[in-house]
This record gives structure tokens, sequence and C-alpha cells, in this order.
């Protein structure tokens, strides 16, 4: 038993679930549900519709080159059993699946940081171009005019000292 | 009818011989008298070309319907031969895969397939078939 991968969305088939079509020319595809099946029937191209794994991958949404990510990699050279391997194997599994997960959200988050950056450069901006809204024009000039002539004062007493 | 479509996934049916004819047809029926079908071992009488398709002249079922697993008699190149249909256009059952042409493996009177080799992929839930088509199995170089 093998859990598959939807050729259209790259999500997991599960036995029992989906659908499985042979071309003539014996490539093979799996389909998870009939959404991927339908679309795939009109032809649409995985690579451009925006829901799929394959397009966001592709438009670099996602993590794409990782170590987490090569144990997923299909091999062809069968192993010979062994109970240690089996065992050991089961738990790197659950070890993998945890590092890729983390790893994968903090991609991510780092990809919509600049977001942030871009946000709060937008609304420094807003609010010095319609800061007439919040405060009058001339609002605080008298005060500063007689802050300004205190302390010139100030500094002729000074220099007269 | 024979509007050439592009690579994708089907092939158009051309008007003078051609060894791999078949049809392009809306619907997807079962096989029944009169269908078209691809052959698909390496047997000479279902790969030289010829001006008309290989087409179901009578089905070996109660109803004249004919299913993956079914023997079927194909009239090729003027003659009457037995084959064994192999994939079909119609959704079947449940976790079976869906083939894009009606398939089918040429057989002898005795059960035993005509051609050495059958490259197309056969489907694995006709292994039930094992005791009497056990030789059409094991020529079979992939299964799915």
């Amino acid at each position: 038993m093998r859990i598959e991968k939807c050729y259209f969305c790259s999500g997991p088939v599960y036995p029992g679930h989906g659908m499985m079509f042979v071309r003539n020319d014996c490539k093979v595809f799996r389909f998870c549900k009939s959404k991927c099946h339908k679309n795939f029937k009109k032809k649409r191209n995985p690579r451009k519709t925006r829901w799929t794994k394959a397009f966001r991958k592709s438009a670099g949404k996602e993590l794409t080159v990782d170590n987490s990510l090569e144990f997923e990699k299909r091999r062809n050279i069968p192993v010979k059993y062994n109970r240690v391997l089996w065992n050991k194997t089961v738990e790197a599994m659950k070890k993998v699946e945890n590092i890729k997960q983390k790893r994968q959200a903090r991609f991510i988050l780092n990809r919509l940081k600049k977001g942030k950056e871009l946000e709060k450069a937008e609304d420094i901006k807003e609010v010095k171009k319609n800061i007439h809204l919040i405060k009058a024009p001339h609002a605080g000039e008298a005060r500063k005019l007689e802050e300004k002539m205190v302390q010139k004062l100030a500094e002729d007493v000074e220099m007269d000292d | 009818m024979a509007s050439p479509l592009s690579s994708f996934p089907r092939i158009a049916v051309c008007a003078v011989a051609c060894s791999r004819t078949f049809s392009v047809s809306a619907a997807a029926p079962a096989v029944q008298k009169l269908t078209r079908v691809r052959v698909v071992d390496n047997s000479p009488l279902g790969n030289t070309p010829y001006h008309r398709p290989p087409k179901v002249i009578h089905v070996y079922t109660k109803n004249g319907v004919g299913k993956m697993g079914d023997t079927v008699l194909l009239a090729i190149k003027g003659q009457k031969k037995k084959a064994l249909i192999v994939g079909q256009k119609m959704p079947g059952e449940r976790m079976t895969p869906r083939f894009d042409s009606n398939n089918v493996v040429l057989l002898e009177d005795n059960g035993n397939p005509t051609g050495t080799r059958i490259k197309a992929p056969i489907p694995t839930h006709l292994r039930r078939l094992e005791g009497d088509h056990s030789k059409l199995l094991a020529i079979a170089q992939r299964f799915v």
C-alpha cells in the first residue's frame, strides 16, 4: 500500500480515494478528487493553476530546495528488510516531518515579513500625506515661535554674561 | 470526425492505412459489437497496418456488453480472432484504472496469447483471471 501523489494538486491520494487514468503513451495519472480530474480533462496546466502545489513551488511561494524534502523522493532500489532499520526509519520519519513543517512555516513567515515592512512604510506615507485631517496646518507654530524667542533671549543673556 | 487534435492525449483517426487507429468519440461506451479496438500486444496480426481498424463482432457475455477481462471476437484483416479486453475507456469498478482507449490482446482459440509481449500497462485486478489467462499475465510487462 502506498500513498500516491495527485498529479494535479500534489496532494496525497489515500487508498480507496480518487481515480487513476492511463494515457496511451503508458503514462499513469493519479487524481485525489474529481476537482483535479476535471481540471486535467479541461487541459489546465497545474503549474498555472494557482491553488496547486506545483504553482506555489514554481512561483517561489513555498520551500523547494531543502534537505528535509530529499526524504520524500522516490528511490527505485529496494532495501533489504532489517527490523532495526525499519523501526529506526519510522522514528526518523516522525522527526523529519516535524522539521520539515517547521522549515516550511519559517520560509513562508520570512516571505511575508517583507510585506509587513512595506505596509509600515505605506502607513507612514499615508499619515504624512493626510496629516491635515488630524492636525491643523498652523497648529503649533505660535508656540514654537515663542519657544525659539525664549531660547534666543536665554542665549543672548548667556553671551552678555 | 477525423480532425487531428494536438498531442494531449488523443491521436487522430487517419483516413489511409495506419496501424494505430482508434476512435475519438465524445461518450465513453463499453465494448460491444462494432466497436473499434486497439491491439496492444506485439503479434504480427495486430501490428501490420490494414485499411480498416479491428472491430468487435461478438462479445462472449450474457449481455452483449464487454467489460475488462471479457473475451470478444474481432474481425482483423478479414479474419476472425478472439481477444481479451485489457483496458476500457468507460469507467469500470472503483479502484480500477481507466484507459484512454479500448485495449485488447489477441488470443488463440485455446486461450493462449498470440503475441509474445504486452508493453501496454495491464490493470492488476485482472489477476483474478490467473486460471484461464495466466500466460497472458505472464507476458505482460507492466501492471498498473
